[in-house]
């Protein structure tokens, strides 16, 4: 894995040699851990409310959400090592090798970061929230009393069809969840990697061996574009819910 | 003998049926195009509420609220309002075989629903009034009021919008 900022950090195991027991490693960090918490809270607060009839919450959640999502996106811009989408997003030959080294229960190298098709999964899972904040601009409820910051600018049809695929949407995000979900458990039970606890600490504990070389380790990015990203994401956000009135 | 009788009475006691069967079918089919046709007409008429209220609502959220949208919005909900009862003829419901948002509740507890769509058009008529007033401050207060009777109708009568 190619890193964008600083030095590629050797991992340094305090003992000089090589350590053979496992080494924890920084693989997310705050901002992504945050990010990551936020959209399993918003997500679910979302689908409670809006099944409760709790409209008001629902629509100040999805600007809520925006403000995430945008945050998340910036920090995928400029981040750190492991949040970017330069580092995350691989080719064809990369997915597939890897892949192909999953269902042969072959060894693969240690990732630090999203491996080649977890970081798809990824790109699909901050698309799907994207569109499903879009669609939700614009939609108005079948009786026309609710409707999203956005649709005044649209007809009450296209409103309605707005409404109509953020419904799809919603369930082809929950898909996108499930199998989420399905390859956690798979690292889990398969593999015996514990990908909860890393998203939880940011660290991984990772066997460093002569076998898988040096660790390029995360690489933080510098707090003040934590402060930047958080700012416009705060300030879309708030924005978002007075429907973007200049 | 027997054996004539029997080729004679067969073709006729089959059409016989068949006549009556057709008859009934044809009776079952007419009341069931008429039940689409009702749904879909209470569909039309909902959806014109629909539209006249999603109008209304982007007036009222507006800091700049246009008062002539706000007032045609109301006429037609006034306007429409008080038929609302007559869309909802008997056998129009789940039962149709048509989809319709439309629970059997209607029917079976008919004096609630009735008093819930009588509680729409009282408050649909005093939107009228207050929007041809021209108070926004008091338009928007009853523009809750008046959604609020159509929340309280649609949650007991309503199956959840998919």
């Amino acid at each position: 894995m190619t890193l964008n900022i600083g030095q590629t950090g050797k991992l340094d195991t305090g003992e000089g040699e090589i350590s053979p027991a496992p080494a924890p490693v920084r693989v997310w960090d705050l901002p992504v851990r945050l990010s990551h918490g936020l959209f399993i809270l918003l997500i679910v607060a979302a689908w409670w409310t809006e099944s409760h009839g709790q409209m008001d919450w629902h629509i100040r959640i999805g600007c809520a959400l925006i403000g995430v999502l945008i945050f998340r996106l910036l920090w995928g811009l400029f981040g750190g090592s492991t949040a970017r989408f330069s580092a995350f997003l691989r080719g064809p030959v990369a997915v597939v090798g890897y892949a192909r080294k999953l269902a042969r229960g072959e060894p693969t190298d240690p990732s630090i970061g999203h491996n080649p098709m977890g970081g798809w999964s990824v790109a699909a899972l901050l698309g799907a929230m994207t569109g499903q904040v879009c669609l939700g601009l614009f939609s108005v409820d079948t009786d026309g009393l609710v409707s999203g910051p956005l649709a005044d600018r649209v007809s009450f049809d296209q409103g309605r069809f707005a409404a109509h695929w953020h419904g799809v949407l919603f369930n082809i995000l929950l898909g996108l969840i499930g199998l989420h979900l399905c390859a956690i458990a798979f690292y889990a039970l398969i593999r015996e990697e514990n990908l909860i606890s890393a998203m939880l600490t940011g660290e991984r504990r990772i066997l460093i061996g002569p076998v898988s070389g040096p660790i390029n380790a995360l690489t933080s990015a510098p707090i003040w574009r934590l402060g930047l990203a958080a700012v416009i994401g705060l300030t879309v956000s708030l924005w978002a819910g007075t429907g973007f009135k200049v | 003998m027997s054996q004539r009788v029997k080729t004679f009475a067969k073709p006729a006691s089959t059409g016989l049926c068949g006549l009556v069967l057709a008859a009934i079918l044809g009776g079952l089919a007419a009341e069931a195009a008429d039940m689409a046709t009702a749904i879909k007409d209470r569909q039309a008429h909902f959806k014109e509420i629909g539209k006249a209220t999603k109008a209304m609502v982007d007036q009222v959220k507006s800091p700049t609220p246009t008062l002539a949208v706000i007032q045609a919005s109301a006429k037609t909900i006034d306007s429409l309002a008080p038929q609302l009862p007559s869309w909802f003829p008997a056998g129009s419901g789940p039962e149709a075989g048509v989809k319709t948002g439309a629970k059997a509740e209607i029917w079976t507890k008919a004096d609630e629903f009735k008093k819930d769509a009588a509680a729409f058009a009282v408050e649909a008529h005093k939107f009228d009034m207050i929007a041809a007033g021209g108070d926004i401050g008091a338009i928007r207060m009853q523009a809750q009021a008046m959604g609020q009777t159509c929340k309280t109708c649609h949650q007991t009568f309503r199956q959840k919008d998919d």
